[in-house]
Protein backbone atom coordinates (compact mmCIF):
# COMPACT_ATOMS: atom_id res chain seq x y z
CA UNK A 1 0.00 0.00 0.00
CA UNK A 2 1.43 3.49 -1.24
CA UNK A 3 1.89 5.79 1.66
CA UNK A 4 -0.89 8.16 2.20
CA UNK A 5 -0.90 12.11 1.73
CA UNK A 6 -0.65 14.38 3.99
CA UNK A 7 -4.39 15.72 3.07
CA UNK A 8 -5.52 11.54 3.59
CA UNK A 9 -3.69 11.75 7.12
CA UNK A 10 -5.31 14.84 8.13
CA UNK A 11 -8.65 13.65 6.76
CA UNK A 12 -8.59 10.39 9.03
CA UNK A 13 -7.38 12.45 12.05
CA UNK A 14 -11.06 14.61 11.28
CA UNK A 15 -13.33 11.29 10.91
CA UNK A 16 -11.61 10.27 14.16
CA UNK A 17 -12.19 13.63 16.01
CA UNK A 18 -16.17 13.07 14.53
CA UNK A 19 -16.55 9.63 15.86
CA UNK A 20 -14.76 10.37 19.17
CA UNK A 21 -17.83 13.04 19.51
CA UNK A 22 -20.46 10.53 18.87
CA UNK A 23 -19.54 8.62 22.53
CA UNK A 24 -22.84 9.42 24.53
CA UNK A 25 -20.61 8.70 28.05
CA UNK A 26 -18.21 11.48 28.50
CA UNK A 27 -15.20 9.66 29.64
CA UNK A 28 -14.89 7.63 26.50
CA UNK A 29 -15.89 10.88 24.48
CA UNK A 30 -12.66 12.73 26.07
CA UNK A 31 -10.77 9.82 26.52
CA UNK A 32 -11.28 9.27 22.06
CA UNK A 33 -10.76 12.65 21.46
CA UNK A 34 -7.06 12.70 23.18
CA UNK A 35 -6.07 9.36 22.30
CA UNK A 36 -6.91 10.20 18.41
CA UNK A 37 -4.70 13.36 19.12
CA UNK A 38 -2.05 12.14 20.77
CA UNK A 39 -1.69 8.99 18.32
CA UNK A 40 -1.21 11.18 15.55
CA UNK A 41 1.13 13.40 17.50
CA UNK A 42 3.10 10.29 18.36
CA UNK A 43 3.43 9.59 15.00
CA UNK A 44 4.47 12.82 13.40
CA UNK A 45 7.66 12.63 12.70
CA UNK A 46 7.51 8.87 10.79
CA UNK A 47 9.37 9.37 7.56
CA UNK A 48 9.82 5.54 6.49
CA UNK A 49 6.31 5.15 4.11
CA UNK A 50 6.23 1.75 5.11
CA UNK A 51 5.69 2.59 8.63
CA UNK A 52 3.66 5.30 7.44
CA UNK A 53 0.96 3.59 5.59
CA UNK A 54 1.39 0.80 8.61
CA UNK A 55 0.17 3.50 11.02
CA UNK A 56 -2.40 4.83 8.51
CA UNK A 57 -3.76 1.57 8.24
CA UNK A 58 -4.26 1.38 11.96
CA UNK A 59 -6.16 4.68 12.38
CA UNK A 60 -8.51 3.60 9.23
CA UNK A 61 -9.08 0.25 11.51
CA UNK A 62 -9.41 1.65 14.82
CA UNK A 63 -12.14 4.37 12.89
CA UNK A 64 -14.10 1.61 12.46
CA UNK A 65 -13.72 0.27 15.90
CA UNK A 66 -14.53 3.53 17.02
CA UNK A 67 -17.66 3.76 14.82
CA UNK A 68 -19.09 0.33 16.02
CA UNK A 69 -18.35 0.70 19.27
CA UNK A 70 -20.11 4.70 19.87
CA UNK A 71 -23.03 2.94 17.92
CA UNK A 72 -23.06 0.18 20.55
CA UNK A 73 -22.80 1.97 23.24
CA UNK A 74 -25.29 4.81 22.60
CA UNK A 75 -27.90 1.72 23.15
CA UNK A 76 -26.17 1.56 26.44
CA UNK A 77 -26.33 5.39 27.66
CA UNK A 78 -25.52 6.47 30.92
CA UNK A 79 -28.71 7.19 32.44
CA UNK A 80 -27.05 10.27 34.67
CA UNK A 81 -24.37 12.59 32.50
CA UNK A 82 -21.05 13.29 34.24
CA UNK A 83 -21.08 16.18 36.53
CA UNK A 84 -18.26 17.61 34.21
CA UNK A 85 -20.82 17.98 31.68
CA UNK A 86 -23.84 19.16 34.19
CA UNK A 87 -22.86 22.99 33.54
CA UNK A 88 -22.98 23.00 29.69
CA UNK A 89 -26.34 24.05 28.10
CA UNK A 90 -26.27 21.97 25.18
CA UNK B 1 -60.30 22.33 -18.68
CA UNK B 2 -62.74 25.38 -18.90
CA UNK B 3 -64.33 24.26 -15.74
CA UNK B 4 -60.62 24.28 -13.98
CA UNK B 5 -60.09 27.59 -15.04
CA UNK B 6 -63.31 29.01 -14.40
CA UNK B 7 -62.96 27.41 -10.74
CA UNK B 8 -59.05 29.06 -10.42
CA UNK B 9 -60.65 32.21 -11.50
CA UNK B 10 -63.45 32.04 -9.20
CA UNK B 11 -60.90 31.25 -6.07
CA UNK B 12 -58.13 33.89 -6.65
CA UNK B 13 -60.36 37.05 -6.90
CA UNK B 14 -61.73 36.89 -3.44
CA UNK B 15 -58.05 36.55 -2.00
CA UNK B 16 -56.54 39.02 -4.24
CA UNK B 17 -59.61 41.19 -2.76
CA UNK B 18 -58.91 40.15 0.77
CA UNK B 19 -55.26 41.13 1.07
CA UNK B 20 -55.74 44.97 -0.59
CA UNK B 21 -58.69 45.13 1.34
CA UNK B 22 -55.83 44.19 4.40
CA UNK B 23 -53.40 46.56 3.07
CA UNK B 24 -55.96 49.46 2.64
CA UNK B 25 -57.35 49.43 6.66
CA UNK B 26 -54.05 48.65 8.58
CA UNK B 27 -51.69 51.71 7.41
CA UNK B 28 -48.26 49.92 7.13
CA UNK B 29 -47.06 49.40 10.89
CA UNK B 30 -43.72 48.09 9.27
CA UNK B 31 -43.05 51.11 7.04
CA UNK B 32 -41.54 53.26 9.45
CA UNK B 33 -37.79 51.37 9.42
CA UNK B 34 -37.93 49.99 13.36
CA UNK B 35 -38.96 46.40 11.94
CA UNK B 36 -37.48 45.02 9.10
CA UNK B 37 -39.70 41.80 8.15
CA UNK B 38 -37.81 39.05 6.61
CA UNK B 39 -34.63 41.52 7.25
CA UNK B 40 -31.33 39.36 8.11
CA UNK B 41 -29.57 40.36 11.41
CA UNK B 42 -27.78 43.18 11.76
CA UNK B 43 -24.52 42.17 10.11
CA UNK B 44 -22.01 44.34 12.40
CA UNK B 45 -23.07 43.02 15.61
CA UNK B 46 -23.21 38.92 14.27
CA UNK B 47 -19.88 39.32 12.77
CA UNK B 48 -18.65 41.17 15.93
CA UNK B 49 -20.17 38.01 18.07
CA UNK B 50 -18.72 35.42 15.98
CA UNK B 51 -14.83 37.05 16.24
CA UNK B 52 -15.76 36.77 19.95
CA UNK B 53 -16.83 33.32 19.73
CA UNK B 54 -14.06 32.04 17.46
CA UNK B 55 -11.29 33.67 19.68
CA UNK B 56 -12.91 31.73 22.55
CA UNK B 57 -12.42 28.97 20.80
CA UNK B 58 -8.77 29.51 19.96
CA UNK B 59 -7.84 30.34 22.95
CA UNK B 60 -9.02 27.58 24.39
CA UNK B 61 -6.57 25.74 22.78
CA UNK B 62 -4.39 24.03 25.26
CA UNK B 63 -0.73 25.12 22.65
CA UNK B 64 -1.62 28.60 22.48
CA UNK B 65 -0.67 31.79 24.53
CA UNK B 66 -4.17 33.57 24.92
CA UNK B 67 -2.48 36.93 25.38
CA UNK B 68 -1.42 36.48 21.51
CA UNK B 69 -4.59 35.87 19.86
CA UNK B 70 -5.97 38.62 18.09
CA UNK B 71 -8.48 38.54 14.72
CA UNK B 72 -5.80 38.94 12.60
CA UNK B 73 -3.34 35.83 13.74
CA UNK B 74 -2.21 33.17 11.32
CA UNK B 75 -2.44 29.92 13.59
CA UNK B 76 1.12 27.97 12.43
CA UNK B 77 3.34 31.33 11.41
CA UNK B 78 2.00 34.11 14.38
CA UNK B 79 0.98 31.19 17.24
CA UNK B 80 3.40 28.38 16.22
CA UNK B 81 0.63 25.51 15.78
CA UNK B 82 1.46 22.49 13.71
CA UNK B 83 -1.38 21.23 10.80
CA UNK B 84 -2.94 18.94 13.74
CA UNK B 85 -3.35 21.78 15.72
CA UNK B 86 -4.98 23.65 13.11
CA UNK B 87 -7.01 20.53 12.44
CA UNK B 88 -8.40 20.57 16.36
CA UNK B 89 -9.36 24.23 15.86
CA UNK B 90 -11.01 23.98 13.17
CA UNK B 91 -13.02 20.69 14.62
CA UNK B 92 -13.27 22.87 17.75
CA UNK B 93 -15.14 25.56 15.66
CA UNK B 94 -17.09 22.85 14.27
CA UNK B 95 -18.55 21.76 17.83
CA UNK B 96 -18.74 25.22 19.05
CA UNK B 97 -20.82 26.59 16.02
CA UNK B 98 -22.80 23.15 14.95
CA UNK B 99 -21.24 23.33 12.26
CA UNK B 100 -19.75 20.05 9.30
CA UNK B 101 -17.11 21.52 7.58
CA UNK B 102 -16.05 19.48 4.78
CA UNK B 103 -12.23 18.68 4.05
CA UNK B 104 -11.71 20.82 1.49
CA UNK B 105 -13.07 23.73 2.84
CA UNK B 106 -11.35 23.24 6.40
CA UNK B 107 -7.66 22.48 4.75
CA UNK B 108 -8.07 26.34 3.85
CA UNK B 109 -8.81 27.87 7.10
CA UNK B 110 -5.33 28.70 8.82
CA UNK B 111 -6.03 32.08 9.94
CA UNK B 112 -8.36 33.74 12.50
CA UNK B 113 -9.45 35.98 9.88
CA UNK B 114 -10.17 32.77 7.27
CA UNK B 115 -12.12 31.17 10.35
CA UNK B 116 -14.71 34.22 11.04
CA UNK B 117 -15.30 34.66 7.23
CA UNK B 118 -16.10 31.11 6.90
CA UNK B 119 -18.48 30.99 9.84
CA UNK B 120 -19.81 34.06 8.85
CA UNK B 121 -20.66 33.30 5.81
CA UNK B 122 -22.40 29.70 6.95
CA UNK B 123 -25.65 30.01 6.56
CA UNK B 124 -26.54 26.93 9.45
CA UNK B 125 -23.66 28.46 12.16
CA UNK B 126 -25.30 28.91 15.25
Amino acid sequence: MAAPTRSEALSLLRSLIRTSRQFCDYNIREYAKRRVVDGFRHNRNLSDPSSISSAYADGKAQLEVAKRQSAVYSLYAPKVKSIMEAHRIN
Amino acid sequence: MALRAAVLRHLRVPVQFSALARRECQPTPCSGGSLRLFSSQDDRSTKEEVTERVLSVIKRHPKVDPSKVTPDVHFQKDLGLDSLDTVEIVMALEEEFKLEIPDNEADKIDSCNLAIEYVCNHPMAS
